[in-house]
């Protein structure tokens, strides 16, 4: 008997120490699968196919290599395998944030792979580039590639050019146009519109903007945003000399982080969007969860892609961040940088070889040419010229709003300091984000570094 | 025999590979880390001697005590929370004998022998404050809940649960084994003595495990302060520092924030933390065997 008793209390204890595995299947995050296969249109390139065998490693932050980017990047890699047979490309690939560390403890070692992607921005790059990891390109090569202007400017340094700029991001709202349509909801035009609409979702038993605060640079960049739309233009170089001269005394700044802080108070995020990485953010807009996604024109291929129901991905649109009142900016000044690219390492093993492969990556009918026509992202170089008319209406929309933009914001608020600098602001952001810390708090924080 | 083992030459022998061995993967990085940890050094590139400016700035920085406090709350939630459990657990496992002996022991090690990445995203969907089973579960009992258990306030305790939850098996397995060599007849002659299972647990299971429950409560204030991996997959230190554990700062400062050299200054710090808190075990070991 007693053992019975003891075996059902056991029993019990079981239960409950496996809720955990019973009960994630049902909200099991789904990753995002194939998309549409990219088409790849061959092009001689200066291998010896009969040559010695030569394997690259390439390091990725695209770990999804069967939609989005990193489909596009493998596509790639596959075509120049199959025109060079002597070439093996090893890839090793992670999400953004694993990705950074893992750069950051592969550079500290100096063993570094041959290929690595890169973000040509000072927080990340300038440390880097000094310690001379980074092979010179020839920029020579490029001049026909049509790069956009001041694309590769996060990429050289003292007019060195070490890497090649892959995106065009721009920072806005999707949303689902069939939600807005069925409840009356108008596309705000004014910040205080988005403060009140994000009431009217939120009452409607919806989350308002699904935001991915737990990877806290989304949080930050929300910021810059706000920035941007009340200056107008400028804000990249009035930050860069904030940062330089430990001075966040302008009123843009103090303006934007409370009009952060007031958007979060009036439940503009979802629940708990301070910790929310990037795939439940996503998740909870592609499962209607959430009316609206704060993120980057990276995330275009949502439209296009298969996983997602269809009376989503279809209804799914972008509008810009509004204009809080008495700001400068309007609907042609957009937060938009030259962020991820590529760069070849000075140790690599097969240095040549390895810029060999990224010219062939960036040729135009290249990775423009392929992420355009698939409808994944906005190339560094002209897309335009790819255009065919029968793009999804998130791609036009976004290539119109590159089309008209007056003043791009330039690299972000963390970016733009030292890779110290970044950490906190990240942290500071998260905890402002969090109600941990005021506003002032967070911009006596930002000026104390490096102090 | 004992001729061969009497020769200095084959004992330098033997010994060498545990000794050249104990100077390069550890004497020399500890050594290693006390230089680097007085300069200013990125990770990349040059690096001037500043002293002891990092250790100025350590004692001064918010995320370090955080870090400490953490782990020490960490290492007491070990202490007081999982160890207890465990011993008891152990105990019933012991009592069961049979086919349920052995499930019920496979059953509870179970979360040991999954990946930590793998546990970390699964207490994050029980988390979740939107879809998580957490809040799913108070909302049938009629609940509001909308809790954010990795927000402010509650991100401390709901990582404390998962830790408790993971290292729970290796500790109940300890303690099981430990329990499985106390003589048996010890038993036998405290029934035919009338004791009950409280005085029997009292008086001779908890007595004769001391030595166990040392080595057990020792590795797991290690294993608190070096926590790692299930806090940087999971919260990764937030909201800001809230969660932040002395390891996971060590990592962040010299591999997120390139500050190599306050990174050092910090591991300097985390040895000796770690060789106070096992000296002071012992201590009080000692003093309670002496006792």
């Amino acid at each position: 008997m007693k053992k019975k008793i003891l075996s059902l209390l056991l029993a019990a204890a079981m239960v409950a120490s496996l809720t955990a595995c019973g009960g994630s299947a049902d909200n099991a995050n789904s990753d995002q699968t194939a998309n549409v296969p990219a088409q790849e249109e061959s092009a001689p390139t200066n291998s010896d196919a009969a040559g010695e065998p030569v394997t690259l490693k390439v390091f990725s932050n695209l770990p999804d290599r069967t939609s989005g980017q990193g489909l596009v990047e493998q596509t790639l890699f596959d075509a120049y395998m199959d025109e060079n047979p002597n070439v093996t490309i090893e890839v090793e690939a992670l999400d953004d944030e694993a990705y950074k560390t893992k750069f950051k403890a592969y550079a500290s070692g100096s063993q570094m792979p041959d290929l690595v992607n890169v973000w040509g921005q000072p927080g990340f790059l300038d440390e880097v580039m000094e310690a001379g990891l980074l092979a010179e390109l020839n920029p020579d090569d490029y001049a026909d590639y049509n790069f956009l202007p001041g694309s590769l400017d996060g990429f050289s340094k003292d007019g060195r050019l070490y890497g090649l700029s892959r995106n065009t991001d721009v920072m806005c709202f999707y949303y689902n146009q069939k939600i807005f349509e069925d409840n009356g909801w108008e596309v705000p035009q004014t910040y205080e519109e988005l403060l009140d609409l994000g009431e009217k979702v939120r009452a409607a038993g919806l989350q308002p903007v699904s935001m991915f605060g737990g990877d806290k640079w989304s949080l930050y960049i929300y910021i810059h945003d706000i920035e941007e739309q009340l200056d107008g233009s400028g804000i990249m170089a009035k930050t860069s000399n904030a940062i330089k001269n430990h001075d966040f005394s302008d009123p843009t700044f103090k303006q934007a982080t409370e009009l952060f802080v007031e958007a979060v108070d009036r439940g503009l995020f979802q629940n708990g969007f301070e910790s929310n990485d990037g795939g439940t953010a996503k998740n909870l807009f592609t499962n209607g969860q959430a009316a609206m996604y704060y993120t980057g024109s990276w995330e275009m291929s949502m439209v296009t892609d298969q996983d997602i129901p269809d009376e989503i991905r279809e209804n799914i649109r972008v509008f810009l961040m509004p204009v809080p009142e008495g700001g400068k900016g309007d609907a042609t000044t957009i937060t938009a940088w030259h962020g991820g690219g590529y760069a070849v390492t000075e140790s690599a093993a097969n240095k040549e070889e390895a810029i060999k492969l990224l010219n062939y990556m960036f040729r135009p009918e290249g990775w423009t040419k392929i992420a355009w026509e698939n409808g994944v992202c906005m190339s560094a170089q002209n897309f335009g010229d790819f255009a065919t008319g029968s793009e999804t209406e998130v791609q036009k929309q976004l290539m119109q709003l590159v089309a008209d933009a007056t003043d791009l914001s330039g690299t972000p608020l963390g970016d733009l300091g030292s890779s110290e600098f970044k950490t906190i602001c990240e942290d500071k952001s998260q905890e402002l984000a969090a109600g941990k810390i005021s506003a002032d708090d967070y911009l006596r924080a930002l000026e104390a570094v490096g102090q | 025999m004992h001729k061969t083992y009497s020769n200095k030459g084959v004992i330098a022998t033997l010994v060498l590979p545990g000794i050249l061995t104990f100077i390069f993967a550890i004497l020399a990085p500890i050594c290693l880390s006390v230089y680097y940890g007085f300069t200013d050094y990125s990770g990349l590139g040059a690096y001037q001697f500043v002293g002891i400016d990092n250790y100025r700035e350590l004692f001064k920085d918010q995320g370090f005590w955080l870090s400490v406090r953490n782990s020490l709350f960490l290492a007491i939630g070990f202490i007081c929370i999982q160890h207890p459990l465990a011993i008891v657990t152990a105990v019933i496992l012991d009592r069961l004998a049979g086919k349920a002996e052995g499930f019920f022991r496979c059953v509870y090690f179970l979360p040991n022998v999954i990946s930590v990445a793998v546990i970390a995203y699964l207490w994050k969907f029980i988390y979740d404050p939107n879809f998580g089973l957490l809040n799913n579960i108070i909302k049938k009992f009629g609940g509001e809940g909308t809790t954010n258990w990795l927000g402010t306030g509650t991100a401390i305790w709901s990582v404390l649960i998962v830790l408790v939850w993971h290292g729970f098996g290796w500790g109940m397995l300890i303690y099981y084994t430990g329990i499985k060599n106390i003589d048996p007849v010890l038993y036998e002659a405290a029934a035919i003595d009338g004791a009950d299972n409280k005085q029997t647990f009292l008086r001779i299971t908890l007595p004769l495990m001391k030595p166990v429950i040392q080595i057990n409560v020792t590795l797991a204030i290690i294993s608190a302060l070096k926590q790692m991996e299930t806090v940087y997959l999971l919260t990764n230190g937030g909201p800001g520092n809230e969660t932040q554990f002395l390891a996971n700062f060590l990592y962040k400062q010299a591999f997120q924030s390139f500050r190599y050299g306050y990174g050092n200054a910090i591991s300097v710090i985390f040895v000796l933390i770690c060789i106070c808190a096992t000296g002071l075990l012992n201590m009080i070991f000692r003093k309670e065997k002496e006792a």
